[in-house]
């Protein structure tokens, strides 16, 4: 059984159909990239399957958990309050922009939730944050705060941020789309880490080479569905809107 | 000389008052005006509209008109005499105006707070969300802290004008220092007793700014 399965997904924000019916479904270990033009739904899905939208109608399972499903008669229905957050400790979401908390330092932003959501102790929350600070090229900035930090380093506090609660996977949204290109290489080096050691991840991304690189499998994404899906759709695209989209890079 | 420094005692009783109800206006003002400002934001209608109305008024009508309120209204609309009531050690006069002033302040300060809170990315709250805090979590650790930062300037204001709008007491014959000053002045016809009372007013603001620039900086350390 996949980590995350997602299932004729259909969104809508007013009468703009944005999600038309996407099946998902990612296995433990695995690492799937998103790629495909802007404004095809690769945020909204992402949103979708992280709890920051509401879906119409469709079926999202996290880690065994059934997050919403929509029964035969057409009733999409949400799990409760208590499933909700014991769902939302098993993935994590890395931003675009980041979304550092602006008030804390480094170390702060790593353990606030570990001490606070997950009740571990100062010590347990402060030996996680060392860890992943070392592991992420950081331990010189524990104590600095996000505004001292370049794009790169934002970022992998960001990405130390969301594996700190040890989540079963982790979403990214373009994480380097925000940065300057020299920024990049250092961000896409500690998912390529993370990969290495079979974190799950679905990374929607613009980086081509380090998707066809790095990601088990690639999903294009156009107009609200999935036009193709496969390991080799970068190195060996079969549909006509897909070529036309890698033909830009 | 000796008139002066008459003068100055009789002015700092008054002072006990005018501080007493500076302290105790932004004691309660402050936290209700977050309360309120919550209420404006509401997703119930109702909720929302009845604190537009509250705020609307509130902001719209003299406050000395609103302490005469306070403290008449109770007899005049129900029969209640409170007039010659204490509170504890304070007069009803005293409450009265502490009530008329804190539900004024909240009113203002639940806009500047509104504004504030409004101004906040909502990436904050998205990030906080995944990351598993629960609504008040949110708002006390990850929102209010930054908001605080935010509004610090405009609270300022409002915490100058408040020094000076103290002197209003005087429609409920509160001896603060401004109706200590004009008493003064009429019995030694003199003006002394008010650029006295001037010079406490702006003293007060002096060190007013200079604590809130303090908290100022001391929140320069992000951006
Ligand atoms: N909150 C929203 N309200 C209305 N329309 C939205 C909202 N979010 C996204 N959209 C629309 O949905 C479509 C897909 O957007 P998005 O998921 O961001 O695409 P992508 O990430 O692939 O660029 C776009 O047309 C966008 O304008
Ligand atoms: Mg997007």
């Amino acid at each position: 059984m996949g980590v995350l399965e997602m299932k004729n997904i259909r969104k809508s924000f007013d009468s703009l159909q944005v999600l038309k019916g996407i099946d998902l479904e990612v296995k433990k270990g695995e690492v799937v990239a998103v790629i495909g033009p802007s404004g095809g739904g690769k945020s909204t899905l992402l949103r979708c399957a992280t709890t920051l939208e509401k879906i119409d109608s469709g079926s999202i399972i996290i880690a065994g958990e059934t997050l919403v499903s929509t029964s035969n008669s057409g009733l999409t229905h949400y799990t409760d309050k208590k499933k909700l957050q014991e769902i939302r400790s098993k993935f994590g979401l890395v931003f675009q922009n980041f979304n550092l908390f602006p008030h804390f330092s480094v170390r702060r932003n790593i353990t606030e939730a570990l001490i606070h959501v997950y009740k571990k102790s100062r010590e347990e929350a402060d030996a996680i944050c060392d860890s992943l600070l070392a592991k992420f090229d950081l331990s010189s900035k524990a104590d600095s705060f996000p505004c001292n930090l370049s794009g790169g380093q934002q970022q992998r506090v960001s990405i130390a941020r969301a594996m700190a609660v040890n989540p079963e996977i982790l979403f990214f949204d373009e994480p380097t789309s925000a940065l300057d290109p020299e920024l990049t290489s250092g961000v896409l080096k500690v998912i390529r880490e993370l990969a290495e050691e079979k974190m799950t991840m679905v990374i929607v991304t613009h980086e081509m080479a380090f998707a066809r690189d790095v990601a088990d499998k690639i999903v294009f994404m156009d107009g609200g569905v999935i036009v193709e899906q496969g390991p080799d759709v970068i190195s060996n695209p079969c549909n006509e809107r897909t070529r036309e989209f890698l033909s830009k890079f | 000389m000796s008139q002066l420094s008459s003068t100055l005692v009789q002015l700092a009783s008054g002072l006990r008052f005018t501080l007493g109800i500076f302290f105790l206006t932004l004691l309660f003002s402050i936290p209700l005006g977050l309360l309120v400002a919550r209420g404006r934001m509401s997703k119930n209608k109702i909720v929302a509209g009845l604190v537009r109305i509250y705020i609307s008024v509130m902001r719209g009508t003299p406050l000395m008109l609103q302490l005469l309120l306070v403290y008449f209204g109770p007899y005049y609309m129900f029969g209640v005499k409170l007039a010659d009531l204490d509170v504890g050690p304070f007069k009803y006069r005293f409450v009265a105006t502490v009530i008329g002033f804190s539900l004024n302040y909240a009113a203002y300060f639940a806009e500047i707070f509104r504004g504030g809170i409004q101004s906040m990315p909502v990436g904050q709250y998205e990030a906080a969300q995944i990351l598993g805090f629960n609504k008040a979590q949110t708002f006390f650790r990850i929102i209010l802290p930054q908001v605080v930062k935010r509004v610090l300037p405009s609270v300022t204001n409002e915490v100058i004008t408040l020094v000076k709008d103290t002197s209003l007491a005087q429609v409920l014959a509160v001896t603060e220092m401004f109706t200590m000053a004009k008493n003064l002045a009429s019995s030694q016809v003199s003006v002394v007793p008010f650029i006295v009372a001037g010079v406490f007013y702006y003293v007060m603001n002096g060190i007013i700014e200079i604590v809130m620039n303090r908290a100022e900086k001391s929140m320069n350390y992000y951006s």
